[in-house]
């Protein structure tokens, strides 16, 4: 009985530390699992509760009592915030900041308010309580399986309010990648061969949603170097009728200048791609080749004998209601005449259907051009904010990581006792702010790095980068220098335009003195990382064996990939059943150890 | 030192009065000129804003403590004692004129600052002033152009705030009731224009006939006297450079509305092109903004008012949290629809054609039943229309009421068609079926709201067919919508459907969100904020265009249209301008030299649009920030400001 006592505040332990939000330390020696490479399949809950992994369960099992906690502690704040001028039920759930210091399982709010004289007012709360569990019952959650690059993979509980975002920051905190602003979660669908990398601010739940019940579609947590490219590089996108070598030899200041230019004014600028691109026909078999122009509004053609003056163009499709996918191998499925093909399509769609559009490039690089543009005209502002938030993102942890690693090295067989109780679901609120270590009682706090080269940081993923990097020809990536000190990263003040001049008939762009003062550096931009691969932080250590080069298809993996059946399917479980369920499985694990 | 006699006009004087004999000495400054002048016509008033001109040379003797001899003024001069401000008709974006008094001694760069401050414009470095384009003789001038009148109303001298009334109104509008109507032509968009209105406008076709108003634009660096303008002529008020800064809705009411009126204009008149998805939801949005203005402000600011809905909206929520849990329950069950209605799949290959069921909204999905009685039990099909594209199919003159559904499905899209029985039911079913596609409940906020903004619309292809008998607000004429192109292409029923295809689109959004969706898609249109020129490249024998952005310079082929180079500002070393021969020179780095020389417009022009450019783009990011007028007309002024 003392042993499942123990076992249980051991895992309570456990669960605690892995809802953690960003900012609190966790002193686990290193995973096992040196390589970070995710890959997400999700489960039918039922049948695969079974199956799941002990640390997997662990943290599903801490998602739902938090979530339970968080429902509970609401009522009785709602309580409490009735003189909060907007307690509309949307941000009461977000947890405040004390949450992290209430004891696990709260004091049920209703026993203070029957202690209250008035029984009518405790009643009210009760219902209270009780609509709000209901309302949270309903929340859709999804049990997510993500494949990592090396094969195996890291399964998570996602409720429909989550981010894409989110699920990241998540990841990060799980498998101690290195952060930077390429991970993202990818899905694949082996059926129509299409693959696309979920934008930040997008739900998780509504896109797998519309996975079929038989769906192998898999979702995976990688590295993709197009995911920013037009933020790092705008200039390989704005301006890609100049030559390769000018394009190249950009300065930074002007890549700003670009980026203020189209994302910073009222009016996001599309990038004015037009060229001759290849289109299969509706519902039929030949590819026919026609000259396209991106808009704002919509991917238009020249209809046959017209130029390509605007009003007559023809609009082929308007992105409102589609995504774009980056389509593989369509030489071989659909004699494509090349492979660099993408299509739209509505993000139902799961199956070959006359209403995809097919769209089939020159080369790759007209490709990465075509679908970036597209992503740009159709997220819009969204997607440089979600830049932004990533840049921060990467380099808040990129400082934390160092702190990690010296943690990590000192030996210590610490009991992971940790007092955190966070709430999973909203986003962690300090994602700017380096967050502070956490009350440790046992472990004294990290010494501080004298010097941050110290930890010879090997470049990791540089074998996978590189595999990719051959696979993404835009921006090479070359060695990794040592990671440069982030703090002093900071951009000489003089990415503006330059300042005009004065003396004489001419006009003096440059230099002069009678110069009126350059405008002051734009806001949020300090912090982005220009040079075109971003060295990373100091990463996890490499794996034992280098891997070998890893085939492009993340479809197709070789190495210890646990094979597991995945039955994808929803599940949206009404609270109490899950549970239960929940409780039933984790007891079998029990009894089996 | 020897006296002698100036003569000098004095208006006040009658236009008949002999000119004024002042005696003089050479080495008497301005201001005492100005002086012995206001003795001796021995009239009592403000002589305040009075300064000597130079009629023959075309000069302001502005400076009083100058000498005659240091401005140059002989025996043989003729001066004119003048007001510097005049009377000006200013046609504004919206085309309405309004007449106001503007200074005629400073240069246009600052007497546009004037300007703006009375019609409380921020930011008039963007704007500046046009001459009219020379209209073809009319045989008889019958039209009289409204005219507001804002002459009354006092510039005010100093340079600090604009006090502005708690609606936002500046506080020199609200003191009498024409200066309050003036506002509200200022601040609110003008209904739409009837078709033949637009149709009579002048259109530029091609793009030499869009260089040629460039040339029209005045000179900062001069005054309105110095060039030509006379008291009382006309003038338009523009945008020019399109690089709208730092546009805030609460304080930039007239400057949204003006502005929002001259990119109307500029894609009804086709100054800017656009693809027919693009005028379709333009002419959606000029719907919308115009049925919105007749009842919501653009903003509603007033801090006094911010509270108190604050205050109103605290009081609710605790109104709602002392209410018991019931209410909250019967809020969370969702409204439901029910009804009869016929359904079609195209899909399937059947003459069946229509058939009917017993249908059920809830939530997000219809299912139908075959019968109202069997609708306990398993429905024959669900749909869940959450992402669908949904089309109306309507014709009121046939009773045609169907509803197109494109609902995702995993193998693609599954085609429905509804049919319902009258407008009524159309118009509940229709609402319902496109806040389902966007995701959203019967319950939403937002559905009644689409009941009636799909009814008006029903309302206004009912009135289209040829009766002018009935214009309520609600039936306007949709060719008034789209350019003079689409009113030849399509007839009105044919474009009012396409027109509401692109109308729910933007039917939930405010006021100030559809004059901004506007502004926005206007600003991403390929050619926006593209100032033309017909120019000449040295070395080049035949004309080409020169097109000048806020970015970048583009040299266009004249025959083909087609862009052949482009330079951007921040690779320009410097340009320069040869007044002798009237030649822009421009380098870049990488030693690249251009330089032309302009046909269409006047070199000093152009190379005031290069300036001004340039000075938008070092205009700081900290608001409050003083207009650095120096630098501007170091920028653009050219030799004389030099």
């Amino acid at each position: 009985m003392d042993d499942i006592d123990a076992m249980f505040s051991d895992l309570l332990g456990e669960m605690d530390l892995l809802t953690q939000s960003l900012g609190v330390e966790d002193v686990r020696p290193p995973s096992p699992k040196k390589e970070v490479n995710l890959s997400v399949g999700f489960t039918d809950l039922n049948e695969s509760l079974l199956e799941l992994e002990d640390n997997d369960l662990d943290a599903l099992m801490a998602d739902l009592m938090a979530d339970l906690d968080a429902t509970e502690k609401l009522a009785a704040e709602k309580k409490a915030a009735a003189k909060d001028p907007h307690p509309t039920l949307e941000n009461l759930h977000l947890p405040s900041p004390d949450h992290a210091s209430v004891p696990a399982p709260p004091l049920p709010p209703a026993h203070r308010a029957s202690s209250a004289e008035n029984e009518e007012q405790a009643k009210a709360d009760k219902i209270k309580l009780a609509l709000e569990k209901l309302k949270e019952a309903k929340v859709k959650k999804l049990v997510v399986k993500v494949e990592m690059t090396n094969g195996s993979s890291k399964t998570l509980m996602v409720d429909e309010r989550q981010t894409v975002r989110d699920v990241l920051d998540n990841l990060f905190e799980k498998t101690h990648c290195d952060c930077n602003v390429d991970w993202c979660l990818y899905e694949t669908n082996p059926e129509l061969q299409t693959e696309r990398g979920f934008e930040d601010h997008e739900n998780l739940v509504e896109p797998l949603s519309a996975w079929t019940r038989d769906s192998e579609n898999k979702v995976l947590f990688r590295e993709q170097e197009d995911k920013y490219a037009v933020f790092k590089n705008p200039q390989n996108f704005y301006l890609w009728k100049k030559d390769k070598k000018a394009l190249k030899d950009m300065k930074d200041k002007d890549k700003e200048l670009l980026l203020e230019e189209n994302f910073c004014g009222s009016s996001i600028i599309v990038p004015d791609l037009e060229g001759a691109l290849y289109l299969k026909e509706d519902g039929k078999k030949s590819w026919k080749q026609r000259y396209f122009l991106l808009r704002a509004s919509g991917i238009y053609y020249v209809p046959k004998g017209k130029t390509k003056t605007s009003r007559d163009l023809v609009s082929l499709v308007n992105f409102d209601n589609v995504n774009v996918y980056y389509a593989k191998e369509y030489k071989a499925k659909y004699k494509a005449p090349t492979d660099f093909c993408f299509i739209l399509k509505h993000p139902q769609i799961q199956k070959e259907s006359q209403y995809i559009k097919y769209l089939c490039c020159d080369d790759h690089r007209a490709m990465t051009l075509w679908v970036t543009g597209i992503r740009v005209a159709k997220y819009g502002i969204a997607l440089y904010e979600n830049y932004k938030t990533a840049v921060k993102r990467s380099s808040a942890s990129s400082s934390w990581t160092d702190r990690i690693n010296s943690t990590q090295s000192t030996p210590s067989p610490t009991p992971k006792a940790k007092a955190a109780n966070g709430h999973p679901l909203p986003p962690p609120p300090l994602m700017d702010v380096l967050p502070p270590p956490p009350p440790d009682p046992v472990m004294p706090p990290p010494p501080p790095l004298p010097n941050k080269g110290g930890l010879p940081p090997p470049p990791p993923p540089s074998s996978v980068t590189k595999n990719r990097g051959g696979a993404l020809p835009p921006a090479p990536v070359e060695d990794f220098p040592p990671p440069p000190p982030l703090d002093d990263g900071e951009l000489p003040p003089d990415f503006m335009p330059p300042p005009p001049p004065a003396a004489g008939v001419g006009f003096y762009l440059h230099g002069g003195e009678a110069l009126p003062p350059p405008p002051p550096d734009p806001v949020g931009l300090p912090l982005a990382p220009p040079p075109p691969g971003p060295p990373p932080p100091p990463p996890p250590p490499p794996p034992v064996g280098a891997p070998a080069p890893r085939p492009v298809l993340p479809a197709k993996r070789e190495g210890p990939a646990p094979p597991k059946r995945t039955t994808p399917g929803l599940s949206a479980p009404s609270g109490g059943d899950f549970m239960s369920e929940l409780m039933v499985a984790m007891q079998k694990k029990r009894v089996q150890q | 030192m020897a006296v002698w006699d100036l003569s000098v006009m004095v208006e006040e004087l009658g236009p008949e009065a002999p000119a004024l004999k002042v005696s003089v000495t050479s080495d008497l400054h301005v201001g005492g000129v100005i002086l012995k002048i206001v003795q001796k016509t021995d009239i009592k008033k403000d002589w305040s804003d009075h300064a000597l001109w130079w009629e023959q040379k075309q000069q302001w003797l502005l400076k009083p403590a100058w000498t005659l001899d240091k401005c140059g003024v002989h025996a043989d001069a003729r001066l004119c004692f003048t007001p510097q401000h005049k009377p000006l008709r200013l046609g504004l974006p919206n085309g309405a004129t309004v007449s106001l008094r503007a200074c005629f001694s400073s240069p246009v760069f600052r007497s546009i600052m004037g300007i703006c401050r009375l019609l409380n414009i921020r930011h008039p470095e963007e704007l500046s002033l046009l001459r009219p384009a020379e209209e073809k003789k009319k045989k008889k001038d019958t039209a009289q152009e409204e005219l507001y009148d804002l002459t009354g109303v006092p510039l005010s001298a100093g340079l600090g705030a604009v006090v502005t009334l708690s609606d936002g109104m500046p506080a020199h509008f609200a003191e009498s009731p024409e200066a309050e109507a003036v506002y509200k032509m200022l601040s609110v968009s003008q209904p739409a224009p009837a078709p033949e209105t637009i149709n009579k406008l002048y259109r530029p076709t091609s793009v030499v006939e869009k260089a040629q108003v460039n040339s029209r634009w005045l000179d900062s660096s001069r005054s309105l006297l110095q060039q030509g303008v006379q008291e009382n002529s006309k003038l338009l008020l523009r945008f020019k450079y399109f690089s709208f800064y730092d546009l805030v809705p609460k304080v930039d009411v007239v400057r949204l509305t003006q502005l929002y009126e001259q990119a109307r204009w500029a894609v009804l008149l086709e100054e800017i092109e656009c693809t027919e998805e693009e005028m379709m939801l333009f002419a959606a949005l000029q719907y919308h903004i115009g049925k919105v203005s007749l009842t919501e402000a653009l903003v509603t600011p007033s801090p006094a008012m911010d509270d108190l809905d604050f205050a109103l909206q605290c009081l609710e929520v605790k109104m709602d949290g002392e209410s018991s849990g019931v209410d909250m329950l019967e809020s969370m069950t969702a409204p439901q629809l029910h009804d009869y209605l016929k359904i079609f799949r195209p899909k399937r290959l059947t003459l069946k054609g229509y058939k009917q069921f017993w249908f059920t909204f809830k939530d997000m999905s219809i299912s139908y039943f075959k019968s109202k009685e069997e609708s306990f039990r398993e429905p024959i099909q669900q749909m869940n229309l959450k992402g669908c594209e949904v089309t109306p199919d309507v014709s009121v003159a046939n009773q045609k009421f169907c509803i197109k559904l494109l609902i995702p499905e995993p193998d693609g899209m599954n085609e429905v068609c509804l049919r319902c029985e009258n407008e009524q039911q159309y118009s509940n079913w229709m609402a319902a079926c496109r806040l389902a596609s966007k995701g959203k409940t019967l319950a939403d906020s937002s559905y009644p709201s689409e009941v009636q903004s799909i009814r008006s619309f029903l309302a206004m292809q009912r009135s289209v067919p040829g009766s002018n008998d009935a214009q309520t607000d609600e039936s306007i004429n949709t060719h008034s919508l789209v350019s003079p192109r689409y009113q030849k292409k399509y007839k009105a029923k044919q474009l009012t459907p396409r027109i509401l295809e692109s109308y729910q689109n933007v039917a939930q959004l405010s006021l100030t969100d559809a004059v901004q969706r506007f502004l926005q898609i206007w600003q991403a249109l390929p050619d926006f904020g593209v100032s033309y020129f017909v120019v000449r490249f040295k070395g080049c024998r035949k004309d080409e265009v020169l097109g000048i952005a806020n970015n970048r310079l583009i040299r266009i082929d004249l025959g083909v249209g087609d862009v052949v180079k482009t330079w951007r500002y921040n690779t320009m070393k410097q340009w320069n301008v040869n007044w002798d021969i009237r030649q822009v020179a421009i380098e870049f780095n990488g030693n690249v030299n251009i330089a032309f020389s302009c046909l269409t417009a006047d070199c000093k022009i152009v190379h005031e649009y290069i300036g001004g450019y340039i000075f938008m783009s070092t205009r700081g990011k900290e608001p409050g920030e003083t207009l650095n007028e120096e630098l501007f007309h170091k920028l653009t002024g050219g030799h004389e400001a030099l």
